[in-house]
């Protein structure tokens, strides 16, 4: 499970305190007493008889410390995945343990566990678990770790932290490319237009000095009586970038703008990743973040990196209308994921077609804002309305053809009609 | 409140293997925490109740002592059950509902309702003539409660209990003890008799509790 070596083994002060348990039988026991001294009546100091005796079980000398030794998987985790924490604990001194992890905001903690009163597990860790339910690099919560005597009477607590973890969006599903009819003149894996050296057969033409013999067709050189040979097509690569739209945030919890923008474009580069094309994606929003298309696994964890990365690390993007060239490698395809709510990301739409690269916008608004019901409400409700269609009217008439995407069914269905034929680049 | 994880039932696989490994049970905790939870309530319910009857032969204050005692007993009750409650984050209710509802869990989370509770019931208890049996059951109700509203605390099962069953059964002995000295008729009437009567038995359960600890094996 661990992706580096052994933690430490941690040697922590444990703070002993009187229980609730305890404190209710002191209450018992004293409150007994007092009224049997009180009232003259030997029954209430039967009364108090078993809280007394409870707590005259009382272990004077409980551990002071604990050695302690977590070890969790340090990678990047995906929303909703279950994320196992193991917990090494020495020094118990024979009482029982409770453990369980208190989980912070946007965590659900696993169930607790409990090691029984003398139970030595000398070098068996004991196994919680968590379950992140966002996106983020944060701390998951903290263990907390309660020793507790025989009779319950007091607890020994040692709140340990958990390391912070790099939760990633889930990538939505992808099955299909969508794959351009002009590629760059990079061996790849899609058979392009051009003649090449690839696997997929393209045609036949007649034999020129210079031909290698072994591409001749024979069928076709029998049959019309001079020499033919077979072409093939050229495998070529593909450049895609990805443009995450992050300068919104609205919408249900779970499903907002935001959420989906990344799930999208996670699941994007995944899959064109994974087809060998060349990725590169800009975080648009917050910050101006960009990597350029690269391929493999390091690189598929940049892209990953740069895309929970907080907004503070990367240029204001104010005025940014012009994205980098760098970032933008000619004849490339390019997937936006917005709510097209932002005018600036707009324009930089309506620059790059100019600039004559093929761009397809993905929409993940799907929500619009609330109204109250009254008739100026309703009106502006549909002022806004009617600006969104014009939007990605505007947009489809310039040639960016602009799909829905609700980011609870995959991203195959709303890309259907590109994925299925390849995509004719206009200039 | 800790969430289920779905398929939770799997999650702790490699602690069953432990288990099995070690042959000691590492407890989930969480399937008795509501019948705990239920238990203390109708014990609760059952003290309070035992403490206040019959209401009309007790001296002055006890209406008083009632009425404390039942609204530290909800309290207590209510305590319990939003123990496990986070916060409540500012989009969930909205103004003056939010602060309300924020006040009130503070007001339920702030005071230790359980004690306060203890001590009304037995003040309710004395405020009534002398009944030695009466008093007797109501303490053995009281340690039950106290045991109730640990297991619900802790999500703990019943068993966790069972090493301690033979220093309750000591105590309940001790109980029936004092208690039957009390009721013991023919001794001389009067304060100062009664007063060495309870002397002699707090004593006698002090020595008794301070006997026990000796016992080593029972850790």
């Amino acid at each position: 499970m661990p992706d580096r070596p052994g933690p430490a083994v941690r040697q922590l002060p444990v703070s002993w305190t009187l229980s609730a348990h305890g404190r209710r039988l002191l209450t018992l026991a004293t409150a007994g007493l007092v009224l049997a001294l009180l009232t003259q009546r030997p029954e209430f100091a039967g009364l108090a008889a078993p809280a007394l005796l409870l707590l005259a079980t009382w272990r004077p000398h409980p551990p002071r410390t604990l050695a302690v030794q977590i070890e969790m998987v340090n990678r990047q985790i995906p929303e909703g995945e279950i994320v196992p924490v193991r917990l090494g604990l020495d020094g118990q001194d024979g009482y029982e343990t409770a453990l369980r992890i208190v989980p912070a905001a946007d965590i659900t903690a696993g169930p607790d566990v409990i090691i029984p009163r003398g139970t030595d597990r000398p070098g068996k860790p004991v196994r919680l678990h968590f379950q992140p339910e966002r996106w983020g690099s944060r701390p998951p919560g903290a263990v907390e770790i309660v020793l507790r005597d025989y009779a319950r009477l007091a607890e020994g607590r040692l709140p340990v932290s958990l390391p912070a973890i790099r939760c990633v969006p889930r990538p939505a599903a992808l099955q299909g490319t969508i794959l351009l009819s002009r590629l760059p003149a990079r061996l790849g894996e899609h058979s392009a237009r051009a003649v090449g050296e690839g696997g997929e057969f393209g045609g036949v033409r007649e034999f020129v000095p210079g031909d290698r013999q072994r591409r001749i067709n024979w069928p076709a050189t029998t049959r019309l009586g001079t020499l033919h040979l077979s072409t093939f097509a050229a495998e070529r690569i593909q450049n895609v970038v990805i443009i995450a739209d992050i300068t919104a945030d609205v919408g249900e919890a779970g499903l907002t703008t935001l959420d989906l923008a990344l799930r999208g474009a996670a699941g994007a580069f995944t899959r064109y990743l994974a087809g060998r094309d060349r990725v590169g994606l800009v975080r648009y929003g917050g910050g101006l973040g960009w990597i350029g298309p690269g391929q493999g696994r390091r690189h598929a964890d940049r892209l990953m990196d740069l895309l929970v990365q907080g907004p503070a690390a990367a240029e204001r993007p104010s005025s940014v209308t012009r994205l980098p060239r760098a970032a933008l490698p000619p004849g490339a395809l390019i997937l936006v994921f917005t709510p097209l709510l932002d005018p600036r990301l707009i324009e930089t739409l309506r620059d790059l077609r100019e600039r004559g690269f093929s761009v397809l916008v993905v929409d993940v608004l799907n929500s619009s804002p609330q109204h109250d019901g009254s008739t100026l409400s309703g009106l502006a409700s549909r002022i806004w309305q009617l600006e969104q269609q014009a939007i990605r009217f505007s947009l489809t008439q310039i040639g960016i053809p602009v799909v829905h995407w609700d980011g609870i069914a995959g991203l195959d269905e709303p890309l259907a009609p590109f994925t299925r034929r390849v995509i004719a680049v206009r200039r | 409140m800790i969430a289920r994880l779905p398929g939770q039932e799997d999650t702790g696989t490699a602690d069953e293997a432990a288990r099995r490994a070690d042959g000691q049970p590492l407890t989930a905790t969480r399937p008795t925490a509501w019948r705990a939870g239920v238990a203390s309530a109708l014990l609760a319910a059952a003290v309070v109740g035992w403490a206040a009857i019959p209401v009309g032969t007790g001296r002055a204050g006890t209406k008083i002592a009632l009425i404390a005692a039942i609204a530290t007993a909800v309290l207590s009750v209510g305590q319990l059950s939003l123990s496990g409650v986070r916060p409540l984050e500012p989009d969930v209710l909205s103004g003056l509902l939010t602060q309300f509802a924020e006040r009130l869990l503070y007001f339920v989370r702030a005071a230790p309702w359980a004690e306060i509770m203890i001590v009304a019931v037995l003040a309710l208890e004395a405020l009534h003539p002398a009944r030695p049996w009466h008093t007797a059951l109501l303490g053995v109700a009281l340690i039950a409660y106290l045991f109730a509203v640990h297991l619900a605390e802790t999500r703990a099962r019943l068993s966790v209990l069972a090493p301690q069953l033979p220093v309750l059964a000591a105590g309940v002995g001790l109980l029936a003890l004092a208690v039957g000295a009390a009721a013991v008729p023919g001794l001389p009437h009067g304060g100062t008799s009664l007063l060495i009567r309870a002397v002699a038995i707090t004593a006698a359960v002090i020595v008794a509790a301070m006997a026990v600890p000796g016992n080593d094996a029972r850790r």
